[in-house]
């Protein structure tokens, strides 16, 4: 992988200054992506640093066992609301799109999997505010839904959908296809070989896909304010006219507040949004590798 | 085994059916889009996309304005020439600053950084993404915006001899640079992911038959690494725009929110995301609905921009040679 | 491939019969909503507690939250659950049925109470609203004289330096730097700017012809012009920018005196210079009292009296008259009551907090014979 020795004893004077010219270029752009990742690192520390020492003095057991009261108070009503939330978009969108995914790559012909995967992309193109606008039009007003689980849920599966798709399409081309055709041959169903054969080597890529949707899942605000509402209380569990809490709620609404308290618990929220992705990323890591193994 | 071929059908129709999903709210919203936005076409006419004024109008006051049969709030007229340039500026600068960075950073982390190393270094480019963005527009506030007041502006003032656009003056942190950089630091997880995933799917042999043709390394990745993944690459940089395109509240916070063409690279802007963000609230005010008629129309533009931005990437793909097959994974 | 196609064809056709019913029920709004809010909001007596959503200003949001811990103990039963969505949305919801209480720091207009008739407006307590500068080099303890008509010109792009012989008459003996003037308004739609606008309208004659007022208006195209988004951001945009002015909603003057902000006195309709406090603002709002009508939906901006401050608003609820049943219809009348109670919601515990006022003794009757209009 690295750069090997060139053959000298063929080279002029003239080539070896070009030479010398070519590893200098070389170099220094080795050097300026070395300043980038540099630059790229120190920005990931500087935000992570920065909610990490802005929102640790808030963290304590109140935060996890007590619910949003008044203008600050604890986040376990936020904390639980988002789980169920993500939990309830997933079971839409992870099963909408592994499914999709699978068609797409293996039922799908050539043209008729170009228009599903261009719809796709379109979708993953779409504003999350316009999502979370169609989302209090339709389902919040016009279908009754109200604030609600429901209605919540389904904007987020629609904001993830395209993600779940592309990744479980893309994991399950890079099987080879040989894998497939072996399956026919063996004479099981085309379903059966999908399932027994060829979604084992794909999962790792399509949990990653999940994992993504649900990281992007974690950090939207716009459709959500719109369709969740908020409640200063556990989720119910109800599908309908029942608002749920979330945490970007209180890390956008109660950082616009003009009390100490709020901002505290905004930034806590901010921290604790990002521990949650953290789990998340090394959960699905170490899923991965037992899969793999 | 009768039973298990019915389900094998059912499991195909299943598939086709969830397959149909994107598309089935793609023309959902599209559609509803289309309807809901023709009254305000009705009533501002074509001025509506070339028109620099953007006036919701008084709902308080007694009378009504009325344009080609349809009515509206007192005084509102609906030109949104300002916001579009907002959009593609902002998401312009993102994507010259974000394309080098990631590029560079994944080819780093592939080819030079140990693995043992760039297993740590990689899921934390990856948190970047699941950052909320109303954190990066707090950020951007805190953190940004006065870097590009007191540090990165003066300095690209001097160059703005060469190019007028630089020239100035600074007002505030706060607009079109600031919220490019933030859009930047935004799809940088995006496009250095996928890159880094395409990079590793380049096999070694013609890598290595390059060294040994005398290449230097950063040769080796440039007539033969980067060619290889560039329609990856390209689908990575359109992803990467289009959530530029489409981010709200982050540009919210830190564009500086002035409806006003923009003068200089500091200049406040306004994007179309921003803009029905903040201007939701207040068209509901409007009993005469046309506020949210133009917003309405406000979106189905970004989407259409989104679109042809999309489509003509993949034109100039096609139309390019045909590189080798790798797709974009995430 | 056959099969493939013939699957994919059902699904493009279930896509457009869906998009289609997805369009006709945008047609067709509030009925079904309201219908929908009935069934719900009954299965939810039988079970013995009420639920109570409120949505809407951001204003009225941290007071809103405050009462929720203490109505607990008044009414155990009842659940609130409060949100700052902004007042457009909480208006929308309350006419919808989607939520029983919305909350404005804007009255109704006409034509929004034409399309939602037995919607009522009733005001719970009493905001201000101050002009904040960032004027470098002037001392902390100054407090700058300003009229609504002076900056309304800000504003407009006619007064362009804080040197200005126009504010300079206003303010004989202080030395203003040549510093250009940089207007901040709120990017976001915001009952913040209802209020500024109406006083602008008031004050200066090419204002109200050119831009009026609303919760958004067509800011004047001046190129020094810059907009935040909430009270928040508006605060610490006009901190970080030399030479801007800024409206910030009474609740955040801490805040942005802390910041660093100057705080201006403004210029009354008897043309004495006062400053937003407890005093002025109740001058005003008594003033006011006998200009309010039984639907309370006026707006007190300028009010007369040498002692009045001049930006001052009631911060309204928005209630259907007509609730989904009896026992909600209780619910929201109680809840309503306490607040606007002294010994309730407008204890001066909750209002200081956010430097709200209560409201006027002989401003509650109206408010309660309003509540007393909610049935079930």
């Amino acid at each position: 992988m690295n750069v090997s020795q060139p053959h000298r004893t063929l080279l002029d004077h003239n080539a070896k200054a070009k030479i010398g010219k070519r590893r200098m270029q070389s170099y220094t752009l080795w050097i300026v992506s070395g300043i980038f990742l540099a630059a790229v690192l120190g920005i990931v520390l500087m935000i992570l640093g920065a909610v990490a020492v802005l929102g640790f003095p808030g963290l304590t057991a109140a935060t996890f066992l007590t619910d949003t009261q008044g203008i600050a108070g604890g986040l376990q009503n936020a904390i639980l609301g988002t789980l169920v939330l993500i939990l309830a978009s997933i079971i839409i969108s992870g099963t909408l799109g592994v499914l999709g995914g699978m068609y797409i790559a293996i039922f799908a012909g050539p043209k008729v999997a170009s228009v599903l995967r261009f719809a796709t992309e379109v979708l993953s193109g779409v504003p999350s505010i316009i999502i979370g606008y169609f989302g209090y039009t339709m389902m919040v007003v016009s279908w009754g839904f109200g604030y609600s689980l429901l209605a919540a849920a389904i904007s987020l599966a629609v904001l993830t959908l395209p993600y779940i798709v592309r990744t479980t399409e893309a994991s399950l081309r890079q099987v080879p296809k040989s894998y497939y055709e072996g399956g026919l041959a063996l004479g099981l169903t085309q379903e059966a070989t999908l399932r027994k054969i060829m979604f084992r080597p794909a999962l790792p890529g399509v949990l990653t896909g999940i994992l993504l949707a649900i990281s992007i899942g974690l950090g939207e605000t716009a459709p959500l304010l719109f369709t969740a509402g908020w409640s200063n209380f556990n989720p119910s569990l109800q599908l309908l006219h029942s608002p749920v809490a979330y945490l970007t709620y209180v890390v956008w609404t109660y950082s616009q507040e003009p009390f100490a308290a709020s901002h505290q618990l905004a930034y806590t929220a901010a921290l604790l949004l990002i521990l949650l992705l953290l789990v998340l990323h090394i959960v699905v890591r170490l899923l991965q590798r037992k899969k793999v193994a | 085994m009768k039973f298990s071929s019915a389900f094998s059908k059912l499991f195909k129709v299943a598939t086709g059916i969830a397959a149909g999903g994107p598309l089935l709210i793609v023309l959902v919203i599209i559609i509803a889009l289309v309807i809901d936005s023709i009254p305000a076409l009705r009533y501002q006419g074509w001025s509506f996309f070339t028109g620099t004024s953007w006036n919701m109008g008084n709902a308080y006051a007694s009378t009504l304005s009325i344009h080609g049969g349809e009515k509206a709030a007192f005084g509102a007229s609906f030109g949104i020439l300002p916001f579009i340039v907002g959009t593609l500026s902002t998401s312009l600068i993102a994507l010259v600053i974000a394309i080098p960075v990631a590029v560079l950073t994944a080819l780093i982390l592939v080819y030079k950084v140990p693995k043992s190393l760039g297993k740590v270094i990689s899921p934390m480019i990856e948190l970047l993404a699941g950052i909320p963005s109303v954190v990066y527009g707090l950020w951007g506030i805190l953190v940004v915006a006065p870097f590009v007041q007191h540090v990165l502006g003066p300095w690209l003032m001097h160059l703005g001899t060469i190019i007028p656009f630089l020239a100035g003056p600074i007002q505030t942190g706060y607009g079109l640079l600031t919220a490019g950089l933030v859009l930047a630091v935004m799809i940088i997880p995006i496009v250095t992911s996928t890159t880094r995933d395409l990079l590793m799917q380049v096999p070694q042999l013609p890598m290595e038959g390059a060294y040994a043709l005398g290449l230097t390394s950063f040769e080796g990745i440039r007539f033969i690494a980067l060619p290889w993944i560039r329609r990856g690459l390209f689908g990575a940089v359109v992803l990467g725009w289009g959530r530029a395109l489409g981010e709200t509240m982050a540009v919210l916070m830190v564009s500086g929110g002035a409806a006003n063409m923009p003068a200089n690279l500091y200049s406040a802007v306004t994007t179309m995301a921003s803009a029905i963000a903040a201007d939701l609230d207040s068209a509901m005010n409007d009993y005469t609905h046309m506020s949210v008629h133009a917003l309405t129309l406000l979106a189905l533009t970004l989407l259409v921009i989104t679109l042809v931005t999309n489509v003509a990437a993949r034109l100039l793909v096609y139309l390019g040679r045909r590189g080798p097959d790798v797709e974009v994974q995430a | 491939m056959n099969k493939a196609s013939k699957g994919s064809m059902v699904a493009i056709a279930a896509a457009l019969l869906v998009s289609y019913a997805g369009y006709a029920s945008l047609q067709n709004h509030s009925p079904s909503a309201s219908a929908a809010a009935h069934r719900v909001a009954k299965k939810h007596v039988a079970a013995g507690a009420i639920h109570l959503q409120e949505t809407g200003s951001t204003l009225l949001f941290p007071l809103f939250q405050s009462w929720v811990p203490a109505y607990k103990k008044v009414a155990s039963n009842v659940f609130i659950t409060p949100a700052g969505t902004g007042s457009g949305v909480g208006i929308q919801d309350a006419s919808s049925g989607a939520v029983q209480i919305g909350a404005s720091d804007a009255f109704m207009n006409n034509g929004q109470l034409a399309s939602a008739p037995g919607i009522l407006n009733i005001p719970l307590a009493i905001s201000a609203q101050q002009i904040m500068y960032n004027v470098p080099g002037l001392k902390k303890s100054v407090h700058l004289h300003l009229t609504g008509n002076v900056i309304a010109q800000m504003f407009l792009g006619n007064i362009k330096y804080w040197n200005a012989p126009q504010i300079q008459a206003l303010n004989k003996g202080i030395r203003l730097p040549h510093h250009a003037i940089v207007p901040v308004h709120r990017q976001d739609g915001s009952g913040d700017t209802f209020l500024f606008t109406q006083f602008m309208t008031d004050t200066n004659a090419k204002w109200a012809k050119n831009v009026q007022f609303g919760t958004s208006v067509n800011w004047p195209q001046v190129t020094s012009a810059l907009g935040a988004v909430g009270n928040n951001g508006v605060v610490q945009l006009a901190s970080q920018t030399p030479g801007s002015i800024a409206y910030v909603g009474i609740s955040w003057l801490n805040n942005a005196l802390h910041q660093g902000l100057g705080e201006a006195e403004l210029q009354n309709k008897a043309g004495k210079f006062v400053l937003p406090t407890a005093a002025t603002i109740k001058a005003a709002a008594n003033m006011m009292i006998r200009h309010t009508p039984k639907d309370e939906r006026i707006s007190l901006i300028y009010a007369p009296g040498a002692q009045s401050y001049p930006i001052i608003n009631y911060e309204y609820a928005i209630v259907n008259k007509k609730q989904a049943n009896p026992a909600t219809a209780t619910a929201v009348k109680n809840l309503l009551l306490w607040a606007i109670s002294v010994k309730g919601g407008n204890k001066p515990m909750f209002m200081n907090k956010v430097h709200f006022l209560p409201l006027p003794a002989s401003i509650a009757p109206l408010s309660r014979a309003q509540i007393n209009q909610i049935k079930g």
